[in-house]
């Protein structure tokens, strides 16, 4: 796990050398006044990326370091979690897509409060707190235009 | 000054104001004793709203009333069960767990209160004070200090990041190249969108920090399934509590003046305030050996320094228009939204506003404070909510918010990114407050650049006070490498 979580750590520092250096490129053509700011940051960045993934790649698997001030992660043995949830947001995502949010909130609400041990009470209660914001807070107050679902426009 | 403070007063005493002050302590306190869901996330998904207000002292109240009190009920949740409610007391679990393990919670969580209520007063008294100093100081500055200041603010940003400099620099960096993308107003080329329609107008603000702060800490709480396998009985001890805080009154002042030079450096949010309290309480303290145990001096070290830390983060936000922290940097966002202008104006034409804030911050922690004592054993039962309940009505507000930012469905998907990348972020220690410091910084630094520039050419770089923020850049960036060079050091000079 360690050595995994390793090379996922320098994937990451490469991943941010590259779009710092992938902003040089791009503000190459640009006028100085658009670009001068870019070059001289993303050229300390691409430096500073290089010389972050010389030390991760140098450390041992277990000594990587993380910033003092961020609160500890999850443990090494939720892995499963992280996809699980992942899977739940990506879900309720693809649920407003399909049938809009005042649908997909109540619904996403009831089914993971139910899935991870709610009771019904509590689980219909939160839906209905759920719903309750969106159409207050947002149709009625704010006169949010929400964009037409998905399911409702192949039917239509 | 006195009519400017005067008017301060009278606006935040109007019942709209107050009443949304309170809604922002009730939101404050509320966030602040549910763990998993932070100050900075609920900021972000405050702002789509806070920004169709019109009127500023209301936007004040609520949103300056919410950041006032965050740290103080997050003691419920440090001392209860172990897990802080908020980063910012996360030295307070240390002491306050073990003292609730002992039968002591009471005079844990009371003494936290008073402390916070102590270290809140003091933190806006120093702001007035600061005032006459920072009046002239910032009336003399032209876009050639402000400048290097938003410069140094971002180099501050990366280096004092904790243990990990470089990895904070490079996110400060990367929020300025974010905050790159767009139509450039000044020369009219497009940076970084790649002929789409949605990248003209630039990545909000909102999406980065809901995506950075509060996605993840959802994902972390859902993956850790929160559950409170023992419950703590309360106990006895809550005028213990407050007369222990009276009794270390010199602890709780030093730690309150730690709190405010934190809050005043820009970067360093309430995570670091508590640790340099809790670590000062340690080294200075009598009988360290205590500390860890169920020390009371170590939760009134901790509780002081985080509540009058926020203060501190008004200070540069006003006065500079360069946030002191992740809260201040979205609270400005807001105030920017509405008309409000912090820099030299809130300490001349707006020093009304400037005293607004100062009011909100002085009668917000006196209310939450109340609150929390008022309904410490009602609130301790709360703290128990399982995972299950917070985690979906989190993910509702986060989407909501993103979508009512722009009211696009392409947000969602740029929403879903920057979770990821807050996500990759926290789960290899880079530190994510750079990033958004960085963003709300950015446009700062390159329109100050250009107008220096335009001005004076290169002649900007030998002004007196150019070349004094200058050498502060330079220490601020050479005195980590001494660290770390004196810390190799001593590991090889050890046998």
């Amino acid at each position: 796990m360690n050595s995994r979580m390793k090379t996922e750590g320098l994937l990451f520092t490469l991943f941010v050398g590259v779009v710092m250096a992938s902003a040089l490129w791009f503000a190459r053509d640009w006028p100085v006044r658009a670009s001068i700011g870019v070059l001289f940051l993303g050229g300390i960045g691409v430096v500073l990326a290089l010389w972050q993934f010389i030390l991760d790649a140098k450390r041992s698997d277990a000594n990587q370091q993380r910033s003092q001030f961020e609160m500890p992660t999850m443990a090494a043995d939720s892995q499963w979690g992280n996809v699980e949830i992942w899977s739940w947001i990506i879900g309720f995502y693809l649920l407003i897509l399909l049938v809009g949010f005042p649908i997909a909130v109540p619904l996403f609400v009831l089914s993971y409060s139910k899935f991870y041990g709610a009771n019904w009470r509590l689980g219909i209660s939160l839906s209905v707190i759920a719903w309750g914001f969106v159409y207050g807070v947002f149709e009625k107050i704010l006169h949010v235009p929400w964009p037409e679902p998905l399911l409702f426009s192949l039917f239509r | 000054m006195i009519e400017a403070a005067l008017e301060g007063l009278y606006q935040v005493l109007t019942p709209n104001s107050l009443a949304l002050m309170c809604l922002g302590v009730l939101l404050g306190s509320l966030v602040g004793f549910l763990p998993g869901i932070g100050g900075p996330s609920t900021l972000a998904i405050m702002l789509p709203f806070v920004m169709t207000m019109k009127d500023p002292y209301a936007v004040i109240a609520l949103l300056v009333g919410f950041d006032a009190v965050g740290n103080t009920a997050s003691a419920f949740t440090a001392v209860l069960i172990s897990v802080p409610g908020g980063s910012g007391s996360q030295a307070t679990v240390l002491d306050g767990y073990p003292l609730a393990k002992q039968g002591q919670a009471m005079r844990a969580l009371s003494a936290s209160f008073f402390a916070s209520l102590v270290g809140g007063l003091i933190g806006p008294i120093v702001l007035i004070a600061s005032l006459p100093f920072l009046r002239p100081m910032v009336l003399s500055f032209g876009s050639p200090e402000f400048f290097m200041l938003t410069f140094w603010g971002v180099t501050m940003v990366g280096v004092l990041s904790g243990n990990v400099p470089l990895k904070g620099l490079l996110a400060g960096i990367l929020g300025i190249l974010i905050a790159a993308v767009g139509a450039d107003d000044k020369s009219g080329i497009e940076r970084f969108t790649f002929d789409t329609a949605y990248l003209i107008e630039g990545i909000d603000l909102v999406l980065v920090a809901l995506g950075v702060f509060a996605i993840p800490e959802c994902i972390d709480l859902a993956a850790r399934r929160t559950k409170v396998a023992e419950t703590q009985e309360l106990g006895e001890g809550f005028w213990q509590g407050a007369r222990d805080v009276f009794k270390h009154w010199w602890l709780t002042l030093r730690a309150s003046a730690i709190g405010i030079w934190v809050g005043f450096l820009p970067g360093l949010g309430s995570s670091v305030a508590d640790w340099f309290a809790y670590a000062h309480a340690v080294q200075t303290e009598k009988h360290p050996e205590n500390f860890g145990k169920g020390d009371i001096r170590g939760v009134i070290a901790a509780e002081s320094s985080n509540n009058s830390k926020e203060a501190g983060d008004y200070i540069p936000t006003l006065a500079f228009g360069i946030p002191g922290g992740t809260s201040t940097a979205l609270i400005l966002t807001a105030l920017i939204a509405v008309g409000i202008n912090p820099g030299p104006e809130m300490l001349t034409t707006q020093l009304n506003l400037t005293f607004a804030v100062v009011w909100t911050l002085t009668i917000a922690n006196i209310v939450a404070v109340a609150i929390c004592l008022a309904f410490i054993k009602p609130i301790s039962r709360m703290c128990f909510m399982p995972f299950y309940s917070l985690v979906p009505m989190i993910l509702v507000f986060v989407f909501i918010g993103a979508f009512a930012a722009n009211r696009n469905n392409l947000d969602l998907i740029a929403l879903l990114g920057f979770s990821f990348l807050g996500f990759i972020m926290r789960r290899h220690g880079w530190p994510r407050s750079p990033l958004i410091l960085g963003l709300v910084l950015g446009d700062k630094m390159e329109n100050y650049l250009w107008l220096s520039y335009g001005r004076f050419g290169f002649e900007w770089l030998t002004r007196p006070g150019v070349m004094i923020i200058a050498a502060l850049v330079v220490l601020s960036l050479c005195y980590p490498m001494l660290q770390h060079w004196r810390a190799n050091k001593d590991q090889t000079g050890q046998p």
